[in-house]
């Protein structure tokens, strides 16, 4: 017969409840979609790729039509991190897994098998966010590396003189994983209807903070994101226009204010989360 | 006297406007007891207080001796068997044992072996290896039993665990129960059904509109039940064949057929039961696929109690 003792310390329970989730998150219709999102910047690369087999790009390095151009493969990679995974992908996972971390258990109502075992309710949550970012970055991470080796080439890139960049760019989007996961994981773990909000979050007041003057920004994650970038933006023509138009107003933290202010948002949220799901009671339907 | 494993103390749930459970005091002794009520009576709520899946909006539960409400370490000692059909579908039943067994702490080897001893105990050994998607209504019962007998609770609650079973499943289902009250452990076991508790055990609580009604060795309600006809749900592979052989029981007094199914009527329910499973166990009227039995039984017995 069993005894009763406390429940298992928070890091053991949470790897259970990892190791029970993550084929679970793993096999979801949700990871079909996770797939699209991810290999969307893939296709976007291989186009590039074959646009600059065509004859205007003959020129060489550096060149179209003959004519030099102050844009290069690195450039263009630096933007498609920034425009396509840290402002899109990363954050609609985010939405999309962060909210779900409950509420899909609890829509599905096997919620009940993992509330009656002998593990805290918070180790409930860390476990699958646990699992959240392994299934992410599977799929996320080998798309960004692809996109490197497709795109950085490109009018005479150096894929090894750039590594380093690809390291650095991984690790944001690791660490924008992990922060809007959290955040999205307080946001399903409090609200009622969690998805819409975590959307407007990231499509409304994201880009509209970004850009305002004032201290709003600072309520953001994209703000503290956009800090790291290692990419230098190309200056002096139409398309360093737009960048600086996506990239908006340029951050005045350093590498280190940027790092300590998502790792603030990350325990935060995460331990809000947490707390909201050990208190919250969840009715499940008939 | 042995200390009881369930004790209300004035314990009241409300869900917004609606009331789920009104001032149950409630001190439910070891052994196999049922609680019993038609649905919507509370049933379920108050299986969810005891599980510590809800918490009380007034008064207070203890389990075992314990609070259970955010007591995740009393979960070692309970074992729950929800009413409701859900499950990690893409999980074989050995799979989504063996993961839940490491919820409660077992690991490698242990939890390899308990899995296996709750598959045998509900008779699931040859099917464990597919995916539970693929289950038949009755194996998912059971293997909804198997995954609360696994950790070797101390008390069983289970809702509703014969909902959907064919008489062979029902049996050893039933069997599950008796024997872990043999062992020396306890079960809170509830149905809408008393014909089943009863084959279980004579501890009953009768629930209704969220308050207890009676509580104890309720012969009365036997007799109650008795003077109604009961009803029962038979889903078969050739309805009109059971139908035939149905006929020939003196007690059954009314029969109806109704999309792959027999609906009969029946003034003596035991005997009923048992020579539908002696049937459902031969092959001469074919394949018995599940036994229901509508709440309406139990309804008018329930007004009945209630106006007097």
């Amino acid at each position: 017969m069993a005894d009763s003792h406390a429940a298992p310390a928070l890091g053991p329970a949470a790897l259970r409840v990892f190791d029970l989730g993550l084929g679970q998150m793993l096999w979801s219709r949700r990871t079909v979609f996770m797939a699209l999102v991810a290999g969307g910047p893939v296709l976007i690369a291989v186009l590039l790729r074959a646009l600059a087999s065509l004859p205007v790009f003959d020129g060489g390095a550096g060149q179209i039509a003959g004519r030099p151009v102050s844009l290069d493969g690195p450039d263009i990679f630096g933007l498609m991190i920034w425009t396509f995974y840290l402002r899109f992908t990363v954050p609609v996972l985010g939405v999309f897994y962060g909210t779900a971390l409950i509420a899909d258990e609890v829509e599905d109502r096997t919620v009940t098998y993992l509330f009656t075992r002998p593990v805290a309710r918070g180790a409930v949550l860390a476990g699958k966010y646990l699992a959240y970012l392994v299934c992410t970055a599977v799929v996320v991470l080998p798309s960004v590396m692809l996109v490197y080796f497709l795109v950085v080439p490109l009018l005479g890139g150096d894929i090894g003189r750039n590594f380093p960049a690809l390291l650095v760019d991984l690790g944001l989007i690791g660490a924008g994983l992990a922060v809007y996961g959290a955040v999205f994981g307080l946001v399903g773990a409090w609200f009622r209807r969690p998805l819409l909000t975590g959307l407007v979050f990231v499509f409304g007041w994201e880009p509209l903070v970004v850009v305002l003057p004032g201290y709003m920004k600072y309520l953001s994650v994209a703000y503290y994101l956009q800090g790291l970038a290692p990419h230098a933006m190309p200056q002096g023509d139409a398309l360093s226009v737009i960048q600086a138009l996506l990239t908006s107003v340029q951050t005045p933290l350093g590498t280190w204010a940027n790092l300590l202010a998502l790792a603030v948002i990350w325990a935060a949220a995460l331990a809000a989360a947490m707390r909201v799901v050990e208190r919250r009671e969840y009715v499940l339907g008939q | 006297m042995s200390r009881p494993v369930v004790v209300a103390d004035r314990m009241s749930k409300w869900y917004g406007q609606v009331i789920g459970l009104n001032e149950v005091t409630v001190s439910i002794p070891p052994g196999i007891s049922g609680l019993l009520g038609p649905n919507g009576a509370g049933k379920s709520t108050l299986l969810k207080l005891v599980t510590g899946q809800l918490k009380p909006s007034k008064g207070h539960v203890q389990v075992l001796g314990e609070p259970v409400w955010g007591n995740p370490g009393a979960y070692r000692r309970i074992g729950y068997c929800p009413d409701h059909d859900a499950f990690y579908e893409r999980f074989t039943g050995r799979e989504w044992l063996t993961a839940l067994l490491g919820l409660s702490g077992f690991e490698g080897e242990r939890a390899a072996g308990a899995a296996e001893r709750a598959l045998e105990t509900v008779g699931l050994t040859t099917a464990a290896d597919r995916k539970i998607g693929g289950y038949s209504k009755g194996m998912r019962q059971r293997i909804k039993l198997a995954q609360a007998i696994a950790h070797e609770p101390e008390l069983l609650v289970l809702d509703e665990p014969l909902a959907g079973l064919d008489p062979i499943g029902r049996r050893r289902v039933i069997d599950v129960i008796k024997a872990w009250g043999r062992d020396g452990r306890s079960v809170v076991v509830s149905s809408h059904v008393l014909h089943e508790i009863e084959l279980m055990t004579s501890n009953i609580l009768l629930l209704h509109n969220g308050r207890i009604l009676a509580e104890g060795n309720v012969h009365r309600i036997r007799e109650l039940i008795d003077e109604h006809p009961h009803t029962v749900r038979i889903t078969a592979e050739d309805p009109r064949r059971l139908a035939r052989h149905l006929l020939g029981y003196p007690h059954v007094i009314a029969m109806q057929l109704q999309d792959g199914a027999v609906v009969a009527q029946t003034s003596q329910p035991d005997a009923f039961y048992a020579e539908l499973t002696a049937l459902a166990a031969g092959d001469e009227a074919g394949a018995v696929r599940e036994v229901t039995s509508p709440d309406d039984n139990l309804q008018a017995v329930f007004s009945y109690l209630v106006e007097h």
